[in-house]
């Protein structure tokens, strides 16, 4: 423990809530981070591992107290430090990496300002020295042309660029101790696969310590040295990433790697489904922004933004079909279009719906086909109790036989097996898988045969998102639902899609079966993005 | 809508305002009872009277008893302006949220049509509706307000447009969902917080916008005792009666803190997850 560069010893720490009592939201929290060493830090949300970031940091909410424990820098009390010393020490020695780089970069700035500030104030450069340095900097972390990019504005360059500029920064004044703060969970998987690379390269080079926190426990085991495993502020386990993959030992751990999603592990049964097509698309083209007359007067460019173009896709009967892609790849405006919520050109097909513009879309076609969003906070009104959120569509398309609204609304309460007193609350007082199960009661209050997901188990952690998916698949068995599932978690979606459609830039690569997707995949960016992704199997396999 | 007042009883500032408010309301219900005296009589003898045990408030350059006059003007100048600016916040925040949900054409055609109103003054747009439809106090409440209306609806706009982002909003249109259900239940709750805040400083702005219509001779008519013709009135003799202008002017100070702290408590009591 002695050549330990950052070592936690008993730390508890409160929030100090008005009229109840103290919230312990870290207690008795022990573990140490070795010279060149990568400890993983994983927990659901609510855990206390964020919190804990921030106390190394040293940057606390203005209600936290700390009731006991030493937090030591390479032997040094943060604790007793007084501000100007932890000033000195954060973004020098000390340095944090968030998980949104764009809200980590001051957007009125250019990233050659916010690196030469850090260097300036922690390296004692002059503006000249620092400018230099910043842009071999930049090259060290493999961005291309690092001159011109030290002027370009955040919003100029990607969310990978981003991310790795803010590296760069939290690098540059070699530090001791780094603390990633679920770097990877804002971009998409194959930049972020970069990333990880990158760092597993600069931390060989530099020996720096680092705590990696994130909730994601696949990625962390391939991550991390040794992993933490925080339940509601208490280290449960802690072992080395194999040990804890292979033989988790405490309950809650053992819950946390069932719930990991493994593609090995098919959800769905065999039996193949109706050859029935339900909806099928046909060329499908979606456009952002229009191409006005005043522009075309002034002979400006087309500032159409094209989303997808000529997507033809079948959705059966009762089948679940998956679409993956990053960010931007217009998956979600393939949703939004199904949907009537942007106008889209091409030919769709619903069960002898010929539809050509969201125009043509009636109450009938709306009931059919129902959509889940990806943010439950946002999709359900803040204003409404769940109760009047639920019984909408019922009112809409109509009470079923023999049964009164607030029945209804009780029957479809448990159907998402939530308690049926629940209708009279607000949104807000319900956790975030419980409002999922709302959104999904809403989507099945009229059983309707096609249900879009759009990136729905996102928001959740794995262990809510294992139950939300369960009670899918259990609601399709009852109604024999279609889905379209939208999604960025390739392990998920192998273990529950019949077929997986692969889109990038808007274009629509290749549809492959579900369960056999490796086997099958032809395109390069599929492989790539296969190869990309961190499944519980290479988590095992690369430590051994 | 227990709930509702329970919170706003709870906070410091929603249970001031609601004191305030409450004395006003004593005041428009039962304020010619209170009076000692006729707010309307003339008395030689005793003008100018500053502040005593028998004229409280002092009285006036006609000798007119200044708290009986306070008392019975309540009515006159809460009701009216009170209702001035529930007229423009409700027919504001419809046509705002209305133009937030429609978006395109319409919005660019109903927002123009509010920068072109909000280009005029408010107090000589105003000063046009009444002298066009003739005196008289509905036609004031009328005036103010049309002359409110714009600022309402830009701000009822602005608000809207985010919550026109929100996903319950694509989730009804999603569904099906009528667009008047979508601006009326979906949309405007969530936008209230905002446009009460703005309405409870409309209100003092609604009693001063009136108090000038009536010192102009176009809102309430001189012998009427209304709180911003007295002030009005007053000016005169600010020098040698100062109370004569300061009492009715706390009068309406005091109303519009009241209104403006029953808003701030009220913004925290509506909103359901502050509770």
């Amino acid at each position: 423990m002695s050549d330990a560069v950052l070592a936690i010893e008993n730390y508890s720490l409160d929030y100090l809530l008005p009229q109840s009592e103290p919230l312990q939201v870290l207690q008795d929290i022990s573990l140490s981070v070795q010279r060149g060493e990568v400890v993983g830090l994983v927990g659901e949300s609510g855990s206390g591992k964020t919190t804990l970031g921030w106390s190394v940091m040293r940057y606390m909410a203005a209600n936290a107290r700390e009731r006991s424990g030493r937090i030591l820098l390479a032997g040094e009390d943060l604790c007793q430090m007084s501000a100007p010393q932890l000033e000195n020490l954060r973004g020098g020695k000390l340095g944090m990496i968030f998980q949104d780089p764009g809200a980590s970069l001051n957007p009125t700035l250019t990233l050659g300002e916010q690196i030469t500030e850090v260097l300036i104030r922690h390296r004692g450069l002059d503006a000249r020295q620092a400018l230099e340095l910043g842009i071999q900097l930049l090259s060290h972390v493999e961005l291309k042309n690092p001159a011109a990019m030290m002027k370009r504005y955040p919003h100029q360059v990607s969310g990978g660029e981003k991310q790795r500029v803010l590296i760069a920064t939290a690098f540059a004044c070699e530090p001791q101790c780094l603390i990633f703060d679920e770097p990877t969970t804002a971009l998409d998987v194959i930049s972020s696969a970069q990333i990880l690379a990158l760092f597993a390269r600069l931390r060989e080079e530099t020996g720096v310590a680092s705590l990696y926190i994130s909730h994601d426990l696949a990625l962390v085991s391939a991550v991390a040295d040794r992993v933490c495993v925080l339940e509601k502020g208490h280290i449960v386990e802690q072992a080395t990433a194999r040990t804890l993959f292979l033989s988790p030992q405490h309950a809650y751990t053992q819950k946390l790697v069932a719930a990991v999603p493994d593609p090995a592990h098919r959800l769905t049964d065999a039996t193949p489904v109706s050859a029935q097509p339900l909806l099928s698309l046909q060329n499908i083209n979606i456009d952002y922004g229009r191409h006005g007359l005043l522009d075309r007067l002034l002979r400006r460019e087309n500032g159409k933004t094209r989303a997808a173009s000529d997507v033809s896709l079948t959705v059966h009967r009762g089948e679940i079909v998956g679409v993956v892609g990053e960010s931007g790849s217009g998956k979600s405006s393939l949703a939004k279009a199904l949907t009537g919520l942007v106008p889209f050109s091409g030919k769709v097909d619903f069960n002898g719906y010929n539809l050509s513009g969201r125009a043509e879309m009636d109450k009938d076609y709306r009931r059919r086909v129902q959509m889940i969003f990806q943010h439950p906070d946002a999709s359900l009104n803040p204003r409404q109790r769940i109760g009047e959120i639920i019984a909408r569509p019922l009112r809409l398309y109509g009470l079923p036989e023999g049964e009164n609204e607030a029945q209804a609304v009780a029957r479809l309460l448990e159907d998402v097996r939530l308690p049926a007193s629940f209708a009279r609350r607000f949104p807000h007082e319900l956790s975030g898988g419980q409002k999922q199960r709302v959104a999904i009661a809403r989507a099945f209050a009229h059983p309707p045969e096609l249900v879009i997901c759009d990136e729905i188990t996102a928001a959740l952690d794995v262990s809510v998102q294992a139950t939300v998916i369960e009670l899918l698949l259990e609601l399709r068995r009852r109604y024999g639902t279609a889905y379209l599932f939208i999604t960025h978690d390739l392990n998920l979606i192998r273990q529950i899609a019949h077929r997986v459609a692969v889109m990038y830039r808007g274009d629509l690569l290749e549809v492959l079966p579900g369960e056999a997707m490796a086997q099958h995949a032809s395109h390069e960016y599929t492989k790539a993005l296969l190869a990309a992704v961190h499944t519980p199997e290479k988590a095992i396999t690369e430590h051994l | 809508m227990r709930d509702v007042m329970k919170h706003l009883i709870l906070s410091p500032q929603g249970a001031v305002g609601l004191f305030i408010l409450v004395v006003a309301a004593l005041m428009v219900c039962g304020g010619a009872h209170i009076a000692p005296y006729d707010p309307e009589s003339i008395s030689i003898l005793a003008r100018y009277k500053a502040p005593s045990a028998e004229h409280w408030f002092g009285t006036d350059q006609l000798g007119r008893d200044i708290f009986s006059r306070v008392m019975v003007g309540a009515r006159a100048t809460i009701v009216l302006s009170l209702l001035a600016t529930l007229m423009s916040m409700v027919t504001g925040a419809v046509i705002g949220t209305a133009s937030a949900y429609l978006g395109g054409k319409t919005d660019e055609a109903i927002m123009r049509t509010m920068d072109a109103v909000m280009s005029i003054p408010s107090l000589l747009f105003a000063l046009l509706i009444v002298s066009t439809l003739g005196q008289s106090s509905f036609n004031a409440v009328l005036a103010i307000t049309i002359a409110f209306v714009p600022g309402m609806v830009r701000i009822a706009r602005s608000v809207s447009l985010a919550a026109r982002q929100q996903d319950y909003v694509s989730a009804a249109i999603a569904r099906g969902e009528a667009t008047h259900y979508i601006i009326l239940r979906e949309m405007l709750p969530n936008i209230v917080a905002p446009i009460i805040v703005e309405a409870t400083i409309r209100v003092a702005f609604a009693i001063m916008l009136f108090a000038t219509l009536s010192f102009l001779g176009l809102g309430a008519q001189p012998p009427e005792p209304e709180w911003g013709l007295m002030v009005s009135e007053a000016r005169a003799y600010f020098f040698n009666a100062p109370w004569m202008m300061l009492i009715p002017g706390v009068a309406i100070a005091l109303v519009a803190i009241g209104f403006n702290l029953l808003g701030d408590g009220l913004r925290d009591a509506l909103n359901p997850r502050s509770h």
